[in-house]
């Protein structure tokens, strides 16, 4: 346990070290990687953790992304904490209500519901143009961060610096509320849940009530992710909504492991690199990315943390052997 | 030249039928070929508990190979009137993508459904490539071909005669289909196994071959699909990821694993996505998507469902 | 960048040789690392084809230029990637700019993803010359003051154009009409268009059907039994996409030609699918600003429509023209403005300057960019007849009009040109 914070803060140093070191580009990229990593803490708690596989999580981060759009654009407000306020409010208005109607079922059930949900935002962003600017999206304009506006630097800069350390420490924050939340006694009775949800309830978790409470916290993260997102495009666009989109997220958290706190991180920051370059690579980025899928879900379903852990064990084992060994 | 139909022309009863019958045919047509695909979708998942997202994406493969059949035969001397048998050449050939695809969910089948899903989700992924690195990223079609066959009706209403060929393969289909399960021996397996896997097992079926022929089968109706629609429209590669959710949609109305859901489904899908685009165009797509909503929550067993929320 | 001596007589014997020739070949020599141009283009999907159309001009232009040296002695080189959805093609665009460095970037074919992407690139500073993008928002532009985006002509010239041949032709001949456009906002800038000047012309008529089928979809049956049944005189569609063959194979099925008048200003994009058999004659079909079989084209076109026969036994679509124009009009600008300091390669506002009113001889004709940074060119629409050279329908009466007259003057709303602006029939 110990080990994993050093190496936490050790990735946390090495990130806010990273706009010193890398060139611009990189660093766009690793926006990116904070915004999903947001969306994924959250989607792991609901999937990971409670055992909900949610093929709509992209709704949310479309939420965020439209919140930020919707605050900066048409309604003037700049400040990003004030952007990003609204938009957890938005998601939870919005989780609500739907997660009530979605968790009273499990598995197919829900991912299919929460995909009809997702695909009926889709449609709405999409159709709705005179409010949502249709497939053109709406601009998300620069914010002000703890309102310095920064003005003086141009768009690169900003998202290359100050916008970068401000996500970095959202992302930070963010993952030290998900272990303490993890760690909860709700927590522990999400993962009740997942191992059996009639013995959790003869016990006297309120199985419902807790999904439902997972379902909100998991979309509340995946609208934050949005925002970042959407600053750093500059865009909300409806794709953000759509099913495949969904999938990407949990193609990521499977990719570095649902079933242990920092397999989504992982996974994410992996998912992200590796499509940026064989985009640039090859045509056929989809096959490779499906063939990956494919190997993590039939070889390594623990994901590639899971995969370093048991290396990691087998690694100990065998040097305690020899040692025992040595010693018989 | 006409300058313009007046009033009392256009609310006349017999141009309204018409009108309707057209709206009709179209929404059917549509329906027709969502069965099919939610066929193949209803009896895998009826058997196996799979639900299969790459079912877009044997649709589109049927579909291109289709192309290619005809162009292929065409070339070597088929009867240009003959072009349908190539088509359903085609579709049937594609049967052999059936069991390699199962044997790699196999390896999933005992592990949690959201793993399943997943391994699906990669073939979309990999499906889409392959038929890029195959037919190229343009979109392709047989031209004016299809209407070889000519058209039926006169006048207002007239349909293209293979459209109603289509309709009629989908019939086909769906009574063969019902049949096999009901009164064949293999299909009362099917539905044995469907029922209760490890008591069939017991009893002497061998549980894999079943998962296999039926795994083809379901993929075989989603390439036949898309073979028969392709002269009509074309393919492209977004085919695969766009059919999906309306597939969704007509199995969740008409019932998971239910033969008789995906008719009612496809015809509840196609007639509203025909009817709305005629006289609620905003409402085309979300239209359906409310009654997927309020289907699932109202009744998630669907209308002929059979598996418990 | 050294200049020794045998440069300057380069740059001078260069000048020399460059006064005697066209303006396509380079001027002087400054020579150096090769030039990046950042393309932008579909690769798949509904625009495939017309992406792979541009790309192939783009590449025809680029040979061209490093067959003769280059631009100012620098050969060009091409990064090229997939433009998608706004979103996805911004990330692409910010790799072409932070991460390839390119010096320019060209392309765009969809009005939703260059609205989205405008400002990016603006805030980017990065030098973009838009193939068919504007950044209208609806039929208003929505940057009126780019500095370093540059745009095509504006979205509702074809239509205009389109609707003004409708009334020269035949006014009075319809009464009902009905409208089938792409939903997106190409599809209802046009579709605004042919209202507005319906409207401002005096042509009494009546909307019996407006459908909106979506981009890319490929069932389009319910929509041509929804136009059956509206029974309009006249049907003005913006389609444009591999959608649009299959309307009218699904249209002529439906016997929908027999008695309907057709505007179709965008045919053009898609004209090779368009097969005589099932597609009429008589439809005011629009080809932008390249009609292949014009028949008092340029030299310079119909050598590259012959190369494009040649090469991959196809016919162009306009979208060859756009590309070609702003590889052109990128290479002219340096070239001048390299000029204006003395042979060394100009700098980017350099460049953006002179590129502002600046005319070249494109594909299409002469070709110019006006100093709000929206394109100006000519337009080419006539009527489909059936040739029996061809298997797909061509134009048989060409009608030319220059963009002058098709799009909204610089600093006016579409609304107060309308209104007030002159356009005649």
């Amino acid at each position: 346990m110990k080990a994993a914070v050093w190496v936490g803060l050790g990735a946390l140093a090495a990130l806010a070290a990273a706009p010193l070191v890398l060139e611009p580009y990189p660093l766009t990229l690793l926006l990116q990687f904070f915004a999903y990593g947001l969306a994924l803490l959250g989607l792991n708690l609901l999937f990971g953790y409670t055992g909900l596989l949610s093929f709509g999580q992209a709704l949310f981060v479309a939420l965020g992304a439209y919140s930020a759009a919707v605050c900066t654009r048409k309604l003037g407000w700049h400040s990003f904490e004030l952007v990003l306020g609204v938009a957890v409010v938005v998601a939870v208005v919005v989780a609500v209500p739907i997660g009530l109607l979605c968790v009273r079922y499990v598995s197919i059930f829900f991912g299919m519901l929460t995909l009809a949900f997702g695909m009926l935002f889709h449609s709405f962003l999409f159709k709705f143009y005179l409010v949502t600017g249709g497939d053109g999206g709406m601009l998300v304009e620069r914010p002000s961060l703890f309102g310095m506006r920064f003005a003086e630097m141009d768009k690169t800069m900003f998202l290359t610096r100050p916008f970068y350390w401000y996500a970095l420490g959202l992302l930070a924050v963010g993952t030290v509320v998900m272990w303490r939340i993890v760690h909860s006694p709700f927590g522990l009775h999400l993962s009740a849940i997942r191992e059996n949800a009639r013995k959790a309830e003869y016990l006297g978790v309120e199985v419902r009530r807790l999904r439902l409470i997972a379902f909100v916290i998991a979309s509340a993260f995946a609208a934050v992710g949005g925002t970042l997102l959407g600053v750093r495009t500059g865009l909300a666009d409806p794709e953000l909504a759509y099913w495949t989109h969904s999938g990407n997220l949990i193609f990521m958290t499977l990719l570095g492991g649902f079933s242990n706190f920092a397999g989504p991180l992982v996974g994410a920051g992996v998912f992200i690199f590796l499509q940026d370059s064989l985009m640039s690579f090859t045509q056929y980025w989809r096959l490779v990315l499906g063939v990956v899928l494919v190997v993590i879900v039939v070889l390594f379903p623990r994901g590639l943390v899971g995969l370093a852990q048991s290396l990691v064990a087998r690694l100990l084992r065998r040097r305690r052997d020899a040692h025992a060994h040595r010693n018989a | 030249m006409r300058t313009g139909t007046s009033r009392s022309e256009r609310l006349d009863p017999f141009s309204l039928v018409i009108s309707f019958l057209d709206i009709l045919l179209g929404g059917v047509f549509h329906a027709a070929v969502l069965f099919l695909v939610a066929a193949g979708l209803q009896l895998v998942f009826g058997v196996q508990k799979i639900i299969n997202l790459a079912c877009g994406s044997f649709y589109a493969l049927g579909a291109y190979t289709g192309i290619s059949a005809v162009t292929w035969a065409l070339a070597h001397g088929l009867p240009r009137g003959l072009f349908l048998f190539a088509l359903i050449g085609a579709g049937l050939g594609l049967a052999v993508v059936g069991p390699p695809v199962e044997a790699l969910l196999r390896t999933v089948y005992r592990r949690d459904e959201a793993f399943q899903l997943l391994l699906t989700f990669a073939l979309v992924l990999i499906i889409e490539d392959v038929l890029r690195m195959i037919w190229g990223a343009n979109p392709q079609e047989l031209g004016n071909l299809y209407m070889h066959y000519g058209t039926v009706g006169k006048g207002a209403l007239t349909v293209p005669a293979y459209n109603l060929l289509v309709i009629a393969a989908a019939l086909l289909v769906a009574v063969g289909l019902g049949l096999f399960l009901k009164r064949t021996r293999f299909g009362r397996l099917l539905r044995a196994t469907a029922e209760d896997r490890e008591t069939s097992a017991t009893l002497g079926v061998e549980v894999g071959r079943v998962y296999t022929v039926v795994f083809t089968l379901g993929t075989v109706l989603g390439t036949l699909g898309g073979a028969l629609v392709v002269p009509t429209a074309a393919a492209s590669l977004d085919m695969s990821v766009d059919l999906v959710v309306e597939a969704f949609a007509v199995v969740v109305i008409g019932g998971l694993g239910s033969i008789r859901g995906a008719v009612v489904g496809a015809l509840a899908v196609g007639l509203m996505r025909a009817f709305a685009v005629s006289f609620m165009p905003e409402m085309e797509m979300l239209s359906i998507y409310l009654v997927v909503i309020a289907v699932l929550i109202l009744r998630p067993a669907g209308l002929f469902g059979k598996a418990a929320a | 960048m050294r200049t020794t001596r045998r440069t300057v007589l380069k740059v001078i014997a260069g000048a020399g040789v460059a006064a005697a020739t066209r303006p396509l070949f380079s001027y002087g020599a400054t020579g150096g690392p090769p030039l990046k141009i950042g393309i932008l283009a579909p690769r798949s999907g509904v625009a495939g084809t017309v992406g792979e159309c541009g790309l192939r001009a783009a590449l025809w232009a680029k040979d061209r230029a490093n067959a003769s040296g280059g631009i100012l002695g620098r050969q060009v080189e091409f990064v090229v990637e997939e433009e998608t959805n706004p979103k996805d093609t911004i990330q692409r665009l910010n790799k072409l700019v932070l991460q390839d460095k390119v010096d320019c970037v060209q392309g765009i074919v969809s009005s939703g993803v260059s609205l989205a992407m405008g400002p990016a690139a603006e805030d980017m500073k990065a030098l973009t010359l838009f193939w068919d993008g504007t950044t209208q928002d609806g039929t208003e532009e929505s940057m009126p003051h780019a500095r370093y985006v540059f745009k095509s002509t504006d979205n509702e010239c074809e239509a205009v154009m389109a609707s003004l041949l409708a009334i020269k032709y035949w006014r009075g001949k319809f009464g009902t009409v009905a409208g089938v456009n792409p939903d997106y906002t190409y599809g209802r800038n046009n579709w605004a268009a042919f209202q507005a000047l319906l409207k401002r012309f005096g042509v009494e008529h009546k909307v019996v059907a407006e459908l909106w089928p979506k981009v890319g979809g490929l069932d389009l049956s319910s929509h041509v039994a929804a136009l059956k049944a509206a029974k309009p005189d006249l049907v003005f569609s913006s389609m444009l996409f591999a959608d649009l063959p299959i309307f009218m194979k699904q249209a002529h099925a439906a016997g929908l030609f027999e008695t309907t008048k057709f505007a179709f200003p965008a045919a053009g994009w898609q004209h090779t699918a368009l097969k005589n058999d099932f597609t009429p004659e008589g439809m005011i079909f629009g080809h932008n600003t390249l009609y292949f079989a014009y028949p008092n084209a340029s030299p310079l076109q119909r050598e590259f429509v012959k190369h494009y026969w040649d090469a991959y036994k196809d016919y162009p679509n306009w979208e060859a023209e756009r590309a070609f124009f702003a590889f052109a009009a990128y290479k002219t600008a340096v070239e001048k403005a390299a000029k204006v300091k003395g042979g060394s390669f100009p700098d980017k506002e350099a460049i953006i300057d002179t590129l502002e009113g600046i005319e070249v001889e494109s594909l299409g004709g002469k070709a110019r960019y006006r100093k709000d940074h929206v394109a100006d060119q000519i337009f080419y629409q006539g009527f489909t007849v059936h040739d029996p050279k061809y298997d797909f329908a061509i134009l048989g009466n060409v009608e030319v009009r220059s963009a002058e007259k098709l799009q909204k003057p610089s600093g006016m709303t579409f609304k107060d040109w309308i209104a007030n602006g002159h356009i005649e029939v």
